[in-house]
């Protein structure tokens, strides 16, 4: 006991961080596993949970639409908020739509200016550079809620359709 | 002996200036890192108009398939040749079919889960069977208003390869990637 004690005292010069970097080499070999280059990224909250796919393609850049439990958001522009309104087939429960007066029939306006908008940016832009990266594909990756009904996604599909843009990809969670 | 003379010779490694580098390290990393992997599922526009007309066969009628999502089932349409070499069921005057895949549980789907996804695949590979070819992967999808999203993304799960029936290359069989949503009853 007493020899240990002595052998401390003697090496006692500064703080032991021989531990600390074991742990520091452990959390940088995790960190650079999950290191990632992706292109695009999700916001996860409470409004948007993506659904999980079996998909193995990778995602690509493009105008990015979300579609939340709360509003339509156009590559980080909010675009409209949607309602909730009860259900007249299923009495007693409430379901999300887009509210009538922002739309004309299938056609959601507000989101039809902003996507018209970066439709003509992006051709702008295939037109300047000349390059066929740049070309417009009319691609376009819709992030959608997975409560989401089908009725709010076939009018955003269709908006996007008379935007020009034919080409969806829409975003999942990778399987594990 | 000799251990014990080494760790009195032997100076401390500095380890200070790896330890700024590391930690400078972390941060940066931890921004970078990606926990969530994700994907996309690739889909057209619904063909709007009159679809075109394709060359026909002499012998084999082309494959038009489509999946009838409802809250009670999925319904497969345009494969009834090879579900039903015998003739469709009978349908009860005024009632409407039910679906080919009804859920689980039998009546309403509650939950993503209920629908029966095995039995579909199955059901799909015994169409693939029949129309092997390339060309045809395509399927379209009728879903009802009210369809949840994840209930479409597992369809297109279901329908687009079969990981229980492995194919000549060792991976899961393709049955039909190519979706196309179509509008549905407006």
């Amino acid at each position: 006991m007493a020899l240990k004690k002595a052998r401390r005292r003697e090496a006692e010069d500064g703080l032991n961080i021989t531990s600390m970097m074991d742990m520091m080499t452990i959390i940088l070999v995790f960190l650079l596993k999950s290191y990632s280059t992706q292109d695009i990224s999700v916001a996860p909250s409470e409004d948007l949970e993506l659904p999980v796919s079996s998909v193995k393609k990778a995602p690509e850049v493009a105008v990015n639409v979300v579609v939340s439990k709360k509003n339509i958001v156009v590559d980080g522009v909010p675009v409209l908020n949607l309602e909730h309104v009860p259900d007249e087939d299923n009495p007693g429960q409430k379901k999300l739509q887009i509210p009538e007066d922002e739309r004309n029939g299938q056609l959601i306006e507000a989101l039809l200016d902003e996507l018209s908008k970066k439709a003509e940016t992006a051709k702008d832009l295939g037109q300047q550079t000349g390059a066929d990266d740049h070309a417009f594909k009319g691609r376009l990756l819709i992030q959608c809620d997975k409560k989401l009904p089908f009725e709010v996604l076939r009018q955003v599909m269709y908006t996007a359709g008379q935007a020009q843009f034919s080409e969806f990809k829409f975003v999942v969670y990778k399987q594990e | 002996m000799a251990v014990k003379r080494r760790t009195k010779k032997d100076e401390e490694l500095n380890l200070v200036p790896i330890m700024n580098l590391v930690t400078i390290l972390i941060p940066f990393l931890i921004m970078a890192a990606q926990f969530v992997q994700l994907a996309v599922i690739d889909s057209t526009l619904p063909a709007i108009g009159a679809p075109q007309p394709s060359d026909e066969k002499p012998d084999k009628p082309p494959l038009n398939l489509s999946l009838a999502i409802t809250d009670r089932g999925v319904t497969v349409m345009g494969a009834d040749a090879v579900l039903y070499p015998e003739g469709a069921p009978e349908v009860a005057e005024g009632e409407d079919r039910p679906p080919t895949i009804p859920c689980q549980s039998g009546g309403v789907c509650t939950s993503v889960e209920d629908y029966n996804w095995v039995k579909l695949t199955a059901k799909l590979n015994l169409v693939k069977d029949e129309y092997p070819d390339e060309e045809d992967a395509n399927v379209i999808l009728v879903p009802d208003n009210q369809i949840k999203y994840e209930v479409l993304v597992s369809t297109m799960d279901a329908a687009r390869n079969d990981p229980g029936k492995p194919g000549a290359d060792g991976k899961a069989r393709m049955l039909f990637p190519n979706v196309v949503i179509a509008g549905g009853a407006m």
